[in-house]
């Protein structure tokens, strides 16, 4: 019996320079098959580097890309039919009836004639967009295109969808639309999925393996709650409000014993031991203040916290908002 | 095989998108053929029916005889006047474009005769012009008959012209402006179809969409260019319709027609090829619409699209000798003017043409190579 291969994705010792500008610095990684992994880390860390690589459009300095086993540099057509992409900016032609625009990349794909009505109309199902096969693309919502567009990556059967981004700007609604569907293939189909993603929260619930990269060099591997563990934080206390205020804030969690960290419009700490009782003198404190406090809460540590502890950055700095809790993620407006 | 295949597949993308837009599309092409050929055409044939005013102090029957002779062409418009005062005020308000004076005594039979005086409204050149060919025929064909009749001094004879047409087709300035029409709007239509769609292509992210799939990536440049090549023989031959209907002849007929999809065709593949070069390099939409006209418009001109060459000055002859254009120009010319396109002209014609858009097409191979990592 011959031996699967067990890798989707093999990553060695990956290089990029742009001059004397390093953006990808000695990566290796392995994706097996079937899993759903996350690469992770703040605009310029190298993300949106590496991931031209694997899409063949970017010659690495040195190092190896293999896909399902066969080299990217060496068979790169080969390797892109092994692959199916949804970038970051969606890519629909608006010209095009949403049939059309399968139908070329279809044949782009090299799906073969006598097959291709066929995977044309999964794909129209599969995106729920069957009542509008003859509608023009141009004249769909944000999240209509969004779902054309990973049908159009599917319709070729891959067996690894690679996702740029694939939420960024949809709303609460399409963004769990697409989870649905990227878990639906992966569990139906057994689809491969390497995603990036800005929001840590995606990251946690979807993926099975997070990597963080930062600096072009990775820094952490490992599941969600490995790397909850690795940082070592019990229930993080934090408190929202306005920019001004967070110095004095920041003074009340120093007496009540923090070790607080000031970050856009909240200051936050590692509750340690009884942080229930922390949280009690807290409020006293904050009550008396007299601060305007837009809001107090206590939660597990979240990838975010992680991701805060490995490079001392916040990733919504250059990601969107997440507002009115954990629970709820607003898209970014454009 | 691939390549071939890919190619079709996104030349059909081009073709879906263009019957998408079509209405917008074909009015576009006929707009600037309509302009250009009714704007043209009334600078360069000679103006009719130019209005003058007539003051005639003599009424005598030589005077009459030059009034007839006047009018006689449909070139003149004569309105008569009483007093020169009047027509010289219709002259002052632009009612007329000249005034004619006939002094008495005009029919008199003492020689030398007194002077006809004209005045010319020289703010309309054309017109003004007009009037003065006419007067000066007039006057010499008068001239002719006094000489026959009292012998007149010979030497002030005017010497009869006879024109010799080389070519038997009716030439008018219609055929030629289209000649050098149909050239103009064949460059700009690949310029503006090619070059366009790969900078809209990169703007909505498709052209990084195909290079992920597994295909050549220069089957994108090959569909490209034959879109472009393909909106230039449109723009072509819809300006060529519309010269007909507004008066154009194609006097080598239906095999001339045939003629030019070779000619037009190695226009749009050249300059298709050129307008993807430049989107190669090219990071606006705006500069690359300024660059594509700034190169298309003087091209045209050099090339005698509206203006014979011999009529250039001398420095400008010797860039028209370089200028593809002008051997497109020429060859167009041959089939609506002449009525053949000779085989050394088609020869030399198409050798220069050929040279040009494989020159063009190996550039825009260079440019478009490292697309892929311009993109990333």
């Amino acid at each position: 019996m011959r031996l699967p291969n067990e890798n989707a994705i093999e990553i060695d010792n990956l290089v990029k320079k742009f001059g004397s500008l390093t953006a990808v610095n000695d990566v290796s990684l392995k994706i097996k098959k079937g899993e759903i992994f996350g690469l992770l880390g703040p605009n310029g860390a190298g993300k949106s580097t590496t991931i031209n690589m694997l899409l063949g459009l970017l010659a690495p300095t040195s190092g190896a890309i293999r896909v399902n086993g066969i080299n990217m540099l060496k068979e790169p057509e080969k390797a892109k039919g092994q692959i199916g992409i949804v970038t970051q900016e969606t890519v629909v032609e608006p010209e095009l009836t949403a049939e059309d625009n399968l139908m070329i990349f279809g044949r782009l794909y090299q799906i073969p004639k006598d097959e291709l009505q066929k995977d044309i109309d999964f794909a129209l199902k599969l995106s729920d967009l069957e009542g509008f096969r003859k509608a023009y693309a141009g004249t769909f919502s944000g999240g209509m295109k969004r779902r054309l567009e990973t049908a159009k990556a599917l319709m070729h059967a891959p067996q690894i969808l690679l996702l740029d981004e694939p939420t960024t700007g949809l709303d609460i609604q399409n963004r769990s639309k697409i989870w649905d569907l990227l878990r639906k293939i992966n569990k139906e189909e057994n689809v491969t999925i390497l995603m990036t993603t800005q929001y840590l929260e995606e990251a946690d619930q979807l993926c099975s393996r997070i990597a963080i990269i930062d600096h072009g060099k990775l820094i952490a591997l490992g599941t969600p709650s490995e790397l909850r563990q690795r940082i070592g934080m019990s229930t993080i206390l934090e408190v929202t409000a306005d920019n001004d205020a967070l110095p004095k804030i920041e003074r009340i969690f120093r007496k009540v014993g923090l070790e607080p960290k000031v970050l856009t419009n909240k200051v936050l700490a590692p509750g340690g031991s009884k942080p229930v009782e922390k949280v009690e003198k807290l409020l006293k404190l904050l009550s008396a203040s007299k601060i305007d406090v837009h809001n107090v809460s206590m939660h597990e540590p979240t990838i975010d916290d992680v991701f805060l502890k490995l490079t001392g950055s916040e990733v919504r700095d250059t990601a969107g908002s997440f507002t009115g809790g954990r629970g709820m993620m607003m898209g970014r407006g454009r | 095989m691939g390549l071939l295949n890919d190619t079709y597949t996104l030349f059909l993308r081009e073709l879906l998108i263009f019957k998408k837009n079509f209405t917008v599309n074909i009015v576009r092409s006929m707009i600037f053929p309509i302009i250009f050929i009714l704007l043209l055409g009334a600078f360069g044939s000679a103006p009719k029916n130019v209005p003058v005013a007539l003051v005639n102090y003599d009424n005598g029957l030589a005077s009459l005889q030059f009034v007839n002779l006047l009018q006689a062409g449909n070139s003149l418009r004569v309105v008569s006047s009483t007093t020169q005062q009047a027509a010289m005020s219709m002259l002052g308000v632009g009612n007329v474009a000249a005034v004619i004076v006939i002094p008495a005594g005009f029919s008199g039979s003492q020689l030398p005769k007194p002077d006809v005086y004209v005045y010319l409204d020289n703010s309309q050149p054309q017109s003004a012009a007009v009037v003065n060919q006419v007067v000066n025929q007039v006057s010499s064909e008068m001239g002719a008959q006094l000489a026959s009749s009292a012998a007149a001094d010979p030497v002030t004879d005017p010497v009869p012209v006879v024109s010799n047409y080389a070519y038997g087709a009716a030439s008018n300035y219609e055929s030629f402006v289209v000649g050098g029409l149909v050239i103009m709007v064949a460059a700009f239509g690949s310029v503006f179809s090619a070059g366009f769609s790969v900078i809209s292509d990169r703007e909505l992210g498709n052209l990084k969409a195909f290079l992920t799939t597994p295909i050549n990536k220069f089957s994108i440049l090959l569909s490209k260019i034959g879109y472009g090549t393909m909106q230039s023989l449109l723009s072509a031959y819809i300006g060529l319709a519309i010269g007909v209907v507004l008066g154009a002849t194609i006097a080598a007929g239906f095999i001339g027609l045939l003629e030019l999809i070779w000619i037009v065709g190695l226009v749009g593949l050249g300059f298709g090829s050129l307008s993807i070069a430049l989107a190669a390099r090219s990071k606006q939409l705006q500069t690359y619409a300024l660059i594509g006209q700034t190169i298309v418009m003087p091209t045209a001109f050099l090339g005698g699209a509206f203006v014979p060459i011999s009529l250039l000055p001398p420095v400008l002859q010797t860039v028209a000798v370089v200028n593809p254009l002008t051997y497109a120009v020429n060859a167009v010319r041959a089939v609506m003017i002449k009525g053949s396109l000779p085989i050394g002209d088609l020869v030399l014609d198409s050798a220069v043409l050929l040279a040009f858009a494989a020159v063009m097409v190996a550039i825009a191979f260079l440019l478009f190579r490292n697309t892929s990592e311009q993109l990333s």
